[in-house]
């Protein structure tokens, strides 16, 4: 049985077939076919996120898939869950708001659409430009679909989102409401409203990045191996490197972990490492 | 873009690469001592039983003995493919090393009949288990590039020397060959040092070099226009040998020796786009051995199209270049990389990050290295000067220099194997 809040990540790997499912719902998804962009902003969908990025109802998503992948078992049951569904997401779009709340507020652009073009991933982009945000400043980013899970992510960090669409990019202003007023004791208020385990939900909420480029063999395999522990469950490690690191991959293994390399260029490779489920 | 997902290793087989790379090195340590024991050898036409004793020393022993090591290292790490057979290349050390032993033996002593017609047997033998077990091995490969092209042409060739080889070990002992046996030899000499020897190392030096100079990104132009010429200029060079065309020789050395040229710009290409600008003394080695390559080929091309051949001892002078101021100090300079390496991999990797393991330069003592260097260097500088001066003392002087470096050399090797 598929559920909304099964990750896309997951969903793929268990279930291949579900990419074609995918693919035909909304060419939004097309993005799931690069495997890095798989592996980092699809870890942290859920299949309820995903539905509302394309702009397609959760419920009819989940019963395509359902239909597809589990040889048409749960398309009855379906109904039990849109409940559980509706309540969630007013809990999760909790922290929306409004175009007033900012709007003597100064903007700080950050259009990602370029970041994704080439195959990155724009969350540390966004957060490092989150914690930069000064206190009467609005972060607006600009992005070609819906990035419906930045809102509970920056949302359990006090931020509230507004979106508009303007012809085929969104604009998500996000902003910390009247930061001197409400102060400190707002805050903690605004996130018990939150679902409590939404930060257990995401994976790869944090990204260490790590350049080994300019290293002599087996120099860039020393300076993965010393930073493999600051990898746990949420992390996910990203390995700018001159070729692709075949030595290193049984060691990986042997102590727990998985890499995909990604080939971008003739001497540029980038390796995601990450702990290994069970 | 394209991704992989990983599952298969291709680490290198540690402990036959090192049985390989460790005869390399006694042998290197052996035929210096030959060398300068018999330094009054050195000394008229190459055809002397002693010299050609080293010559094969040098040739199968070091050089060789170093290669296959090192393709069953670096083939695996550079073109994604396992070795086809870890077992065939243990029965090939072995034929090969009773067979170079048995040779140079039947050379020192001039026993041409028998001994010498088993040690090319036997060498023979292990060459063509050799060339199976790559080349099946290269048919696996999935992303071809240019170090797999230059890999092929250099099987080729070397199955080409040993034959010529084979053929002239016969010869010595029962005669067949008409005409001049002598030609022979030197088809068999260029064919093993340019077709063979250069062959292999230009093809591994674009992955290798990189690798340890951190050049990225680099074209690889000249280096495709290397292979074109040196190919085109030794097969013309081969065909020169039957018609006895002396212009066509001519041309087919200066086909090469641009080829040479070509390749020595695409080194310096690498050399030029490296992060790290300083060079440590095995990096220093393996330039330097560039350098000498590059010396080689305006030395071989002045004796092609001049009468210098006809000076006494030119061509021991000549040898000397390439074989220890090209050859060996490229092999160095890289043993000096690939060694640690190998050895770090096999005795730390799996306690890195975990434990306090050490740094590859702290695994032997570079210091010594410098030395080294310039120990090596002073010899190989000097001795060509001395023969041709035929000032023999100082020729012994200059291969105790050698013999010295090489116990160094020596010293940091077993530095790194064993503690």
């Amino acid at each position: 049985m598929i559920t909304s809040n099964l990750k896309i990540s997951k969903l793929l790997k268990e279930f291949p077939d579900a990419l074609k499912v995918l693919l035909k719902a909304s060419p939004h998804f097309a993005k799931l076919q690069n495997k890095l962009l798989r592996k980092t902003l699809a870890g942290r969908v859920t299949i309820e996120q995903a539905a509302a990025i394309a702009g397609i109802e959760t419920n009819d998503l989940l019963r395509e898939l359902n239909e597809t992948c589990m040889a048409g078992g749960g398309s009855e049951q379906g109904d039990p869950y849109s409940e559980v569904i509706k309540e969630k997401k007013e809990q999760t779009f909790i922290n929306q708001g409004s175009v007033d709340d900012f709007a003597s507020y100064r903007r700080s652009y950050l259009d990602v659409r370029p970041i994704i073009d080439s195959g990155r991933d724009p969350l540390k982009d966004i957060l490092s430009k989150v914690k930069t945000l000064l206190t009467d400043e609005v972060l607006v980013i600009i992005n070609s679909f819906e990035p419906v899970p930045l809102y509970s992510l920056l949302g359990a960090k006090g931020f509230r989102y507004f979106t508009e669409k303007i012809d085929d990019a969104y604009k998500v202003y996000f902003y910390k409401k009247d930061w001197a007023a409400e102060g400190a004791e707002e805050l903690p208020d605004n996130r018990e409203k939150l679902p409590g385990n939404i930060t257990k939900q995401i994976e790869f909420e944090n990204t260490i990045e790590i350049d080994v480029h300019d290293l002599q063999p087996p120099e860039p395999m020393m300076k993965i191996l010393e930073n493999l522990q600051r990898i746990d469950e949420r992390s996910v490690m990203i390995v700018h490197h001159h070729r692709e690191p075949h030595l290193l991959y049984p060691i990986l293994d042997e102590r727990g972990y998985k890499a995909v390399c990604n080939k971008i260029g003739a001497d540029s490779f980038k390796i995601l490492i990450t702990k290994k489920t069970r | 873009m394209q991704s992989s997902l990983v599952s298969p290793a291709y680490a290198p087989p540690f402990r036959i690469v090192m049985k390989y790379f460790i005869t390399a090195i006694v042998s290197f340590f052996v035929l210096n001592l030959m060398l300068t024991f018999n330094y009054s050898s050195f000394s008229g036409n190459h055809f002397q039983p002693k010299l050609l004793s080293i010559t094969h020393i040098m040739s199968l022993g070091w050089i060789t003995m170093t290669i296959f090591g090192a393709m069953f290292q670096l083939i695996p790490v550079v073109l994604q493919v396992k070795i086809f057979s870890e077992f065939l290349a243990e029965i090939q050390y072995w034929l090969f090393t009773i067979g170079v032993i048995t040779l140079v033996y039947s050379f020192w002593f001039f026993l041409v009949g028998l001994p010498l017609l088993i040690g090319a047997v036997l060498i023979n033998a292990a060459i063509i288990i050799f060339i199976i077990n790559i080349t099946v091995t290269l048919t696996k490969v999935k992303e071809w590039n240019i170090t797999a092209t230059y890999l092929s042409a250099a099987l080729f060739y070397l199955l080409v020397t040993a034959a010529a080889g084979l053929l002239l070990a016969i010869n010595l002992g029962y005669p067949y060959i008409v005409g001049n046996h002598l030609e022979y030899i030197s088809y068999h000499l260029i064919v093993a040092v340019v077709g063979w020897v250069s062959m292999v190392i230009m093809g591994v030096t674009f992955k290798l070099v990189s690798m340890f100079t951190l050049t990225h990104n680099f074209s690889i132009k000249s280096g495709k226009w290397a292979f074109g010429l040196i190919n085109t200029g030794l097969i013309a060079l081969m065909y020169e040998l039957h018609s006895k065309n002396q212009v066509l020789f001519i041309i087919s050395s200066i086909i090469i020796a641009a080829g040479i040229f070509f390749f020595s710009f695409q080194v310096y290409v690498i050399f030029k786009g490296r992060i790290r600008k300083n060079l440590d003394a095995p990096l220093k080695f393996t330039r330097t051995s560039f350098i000498f390559f590059l010396l080689s080929a305006l030395f071989g091309l002045s004796l092609s199209i001049s009468d210098l051949s006809g000076i006494i001892n030119i061509k021991l002078a000549f040898g000397y270049v390439i074989f220890f101021g090209f050859i060996s100090m490229l092999i160095i300079g890289q043993m000096y990389k690939i060694i640690p390496f190998l050895t770090w991999y096999h005795k730390y990797s799996s306690k890195a990050g975990l434990e306090k393991v050490p740094t590859l330069k702290e695994m032997y003592n570079e210091r010594l290295c410098h030395v080294e260097y310039y120990l090596m260097l002073a010899a190989v500088i000097s001795v060509p000067f001395f023969v041709l001066l035929k000032l023999y003392i100082m020729v012994l002087l200059a291969f105790i220099v050698m013999l010295v470096s090489v116990v160094l050399f020596i010293y940091n090797m077993i530095k790194i194997m064993v503690v």
